[in-house]
């Protein structure tokens, strides 16, 4: 077996014999996955929660509402359309069905007409099923009032709900925690083989360094990806959050992330001489990150002068890539500049690491 | 010792400092093949920095440096495949066990023994599937031995090996060093333990503050300070060291370790010549004893201290 393979199976055999290692590695966040998965629940509900907007007041409209509500699926509230898009921004429903002014009359002349309905793309199994139930009722109505013309047609609308306990905004977040931790924390068992002079023994024998340092990486983006699907499955799984963009795309943004993160800890891997240092050091530099980033609350909502700082972090921009492609999230900036800072800060911290990291 | 062809190791005017503290201070000496030769010194004589920069993982400032005649700086991957290491500190990637270890560490060589017959020749088959950081201090020293031969190495490298070991564990690790050098391999070691050096060693290099003070077999180097021999023994009250200086034989008469030490070419005469003033003092000698030199006594004429774990 290839001497670089050894090391990779020799340092996850460390890893999975190493429980706390393993705690915080997979469990951690897997915890944090379901602990707001429960607290901001919702999606998890079988029920879908919709808004109903009557604009018309028509025997059509009227009629229009009650074959809504016939639905079990559904739980429809009536409100102004203000309110209701509110609701869907703060998540409390996920489509809106407006009927507007002149629909009855319009039916009444056999004049085709439209129905309003507003969708999330972000959470697009939701908004198949509201706009399929939304196309056999309006279809139904057709065939019993024109004999089949179409007299109420449906006109999608699109509204970005910015839900900021959505488990589809905390679901990349969380991934891109796991992914800075299992970076950032590298540093403290590569402090602990220097500190106990497993590195110099290796140094010793004529296995390139390089290797050394490789079978690292490896390890750690193996993690990465382990994490990445033990996450993202707990969340579809689980708590129905819909992946919209590519696997591939998310595969290669957790790649980056971890890579990213693996070359901070790294980074820091060189500056800090004892274990106990590195346990600490580790901690002052993630946790400010996991809440200046605007991982567990949308980086809009935070004061002005934390977003700055928070502007700083790799965190945030990890974490913004991951919600645009997974869930079409909100943007913090724009993908190419997240992938663009995410690259600055590997090939930055590497090159660090590489002129200041000591063996011994 | 069979010392023959070019050394296995050459060291000419080696420097190394850290900061303001000179480690090695200049030192030359050679290791024939076959050889088993011992660096005896204090803690920070400036042991392990020489013989870390022999095995590659250090750069000396100044001076030469060769293994198998070749420059250490420019072929240490080479040089590294036919060596074999063993460092102060034993420690190891703690969750893995000695079979796995063994096997890892054997993949990182061109060529190296089967793991179960290093197992065996360290005698660790009832800890085989032990972790590394569950064997007791002996046992992980024996592992490291084990690491150090993974290669069936021409030249051994033991930095302290018996540090720390309880007697009975010391004395088994001797056996195998003994061992190796019944194969002839050729060893390098360094030792704060005097015992250990003359037990061991063909050769045996004095350090202390980065400098060799003296070089040479153990017999050479205590002929070479002591023609005499030494008789000890305790009075109450101690007797006057000028007194004592005077009786026959005697070159030097010391106080050393609250024992009464007489150095002597005539050990006969001296012990009669004593023996009469004690008498006349009415005093009684007690553990009245005759030793040779030892390398112990070496160390203290040549540096003033002692040796000290």
């Amino acid at each position: 077996m290839n001497t670089l393979l050894r090391l990779t199976v020799a340092n996850i055999r460390s890893l999975v014999r190493d429980r706390a290692a393993l705690f915080w590695t997979f469990f951690f966040p897997v915890m944090f996955v379901f602990l707001f998965g429960w607290i901001f629940g919702g999606s998890g509900d079988s029920k879908v929660s919709i808004g109903f907007v009557d604009q018309d007041n028509s025997p059509i409209s009227i009629g229009l509402k009650q074959a809504f509500s016939s639905v079990d699926l559904l739980v429809v509230q009536t409100g102004s359309l203000e309110d209701e898009k509110a609701a869907m921004q703060h998540g409390d429903v996920s489509a809106i069905v407006v009927l507007p002014k002149g629909t009855g009359a319009a039916v009444a002349a056999k004049v085709a007409s439209s129905i309003q309905l507003y969708l999330d793309p972000s959470r697009s199994q939701v908004s198949q099923v509201v706009e399929q139930i939304a196309g056999k009722i309006t279809g139904g109505f057709n065939l019993t009032l024109a004999g089949g013309t179409e007299v109420v047609g449906v006109q999608n609308m699109t509204l970005q709900s910015t839900n900021i306990s959505s488990v589809a905004y905390l679901v990349p977040s969380i991934l891109a925690m796991a992914l800075m931790q299992l970076g950032v924390f590298a540093a403290i068992p590569l402090v602990q083989q220097r500190e106990k002079g497993i590195l110099k023994r290796i140094g010793a024998t004529p296995l390139p360094r390089w290797k050394l340092v490789g079978s690292n990486v490896l390890l750690r983006l193996l993690v990465a990806i382990v994490d990445a699907v033990v996450i993202l499955g707990i969340g579809v799984a689980v708590f129905n959050v819909q992946i919209v963009g590519s696997v591939l795309a998310v595969v290669g943004i957790v790649l980056l992330g971890a890579g990213a993160f693996l070359a901070i800890g790294f980074m820091l891997a060189s500056f800090l001489k004892t274990e106990e240092q590195a346990t600490g050091v580790v901690q002052v530099v993630q946790m400010p990150m996991m809440f200046l980033s605007g991982i567990f609350f949308q980086f809009d909502f935070l004061p002005g002068f934390l977003q700055t700082i928070g502007r700083f972090m790799p965190l945030t921009y990890l974490a913004d890539a991951l919600r645009q492609v997974m869930v079409n999230g909100t943007q913090v900036a724009p993908l190419g500049m997240d992938l663009a800072i995410l690259t600055g800060w590997l090939v930055v911290c590497l090159t660090i690491s590489a002129r200041s990291f000591r063996w011994e | 010792m069979t010392q023959s062809g070019e050394p296995v190791i050459a060291v000419a005017d080696l420097f190394k400092c850290y900061g303001d503290v000179k480690a090695v201070d200049g030192i030359s000496f050679q290791v024939g093949r076959g050889e088993v030769f011992g660096m005896l010194g204090p803690n920070g004589a400036g042991k392990t920095t020489t013989i870390e920069i022999l095995e590659g993982l250090r750069e000396p400032d100044s001076g030469t440096a060769t293994v198998f005649g070749m420059d250490i700086a420019k072929h240490a991957p080479s040089i590294k495949q036919r060596i074999g290491v063993q460092l102060q500190t034993v420690s190891l990637y703690p969750r893995l066990t000695v079979t796995e270890l063994l096997d890892l560490f054997g993949s990182f060589y061109a060529h190296h023994l089967p793991t179960q017959q290093l197992i065996d020749a360290v005698d660790l088959g009832e800890r085989a599937k032990a972790r590394s950081m569950d064997l007791s201090g002996g046992q992980q020293q024996r592992l490291s031995i084990a690491l150090a031969l993974i290669n069936d190495p021409e030249l051994i490298f033991l930095d302290e090996p018996t540090t720390g070991l309880d007697p009975q564990a010391r004395r088994s690790l001797w056996d195998l060093v003994k061992g190796l050098q019944a194969q002839g391999k050729s060893i390098m070691l360094t030792t704060h333990y005097m015992e250990e050096a003359a037990e061991l060693c063909d050769r045996v290099a004095i350090m202390d503050h980065g400098h060799i003070l003296e070089m040479g077999t153990v017999p050479e180097l205590i002929g070479r300070r002591f023609k005499e021999r030494a008789v000890f023994f305790d009075t109450s009250p101690k007797l006057a060291v000028e007194q004592l200086g005077k009786l026959d034989g005697v070159t030097r008469a010391a106080v050393e370790d609250g024992q009464t030490v007489l150095y002597s070419r005539d050990v006969a005469g001296t012990i009669g010549a004593l023996l009469g003033l004690t008498d006349e003092l009415n005093v009684d000698p007690r553990n009245l004893g005759i030793r040779q030199a030892t390398l112990e006594d070496v160390f203290l004429d040549l540096t003033g201290r002692a040796l000290r774990d």
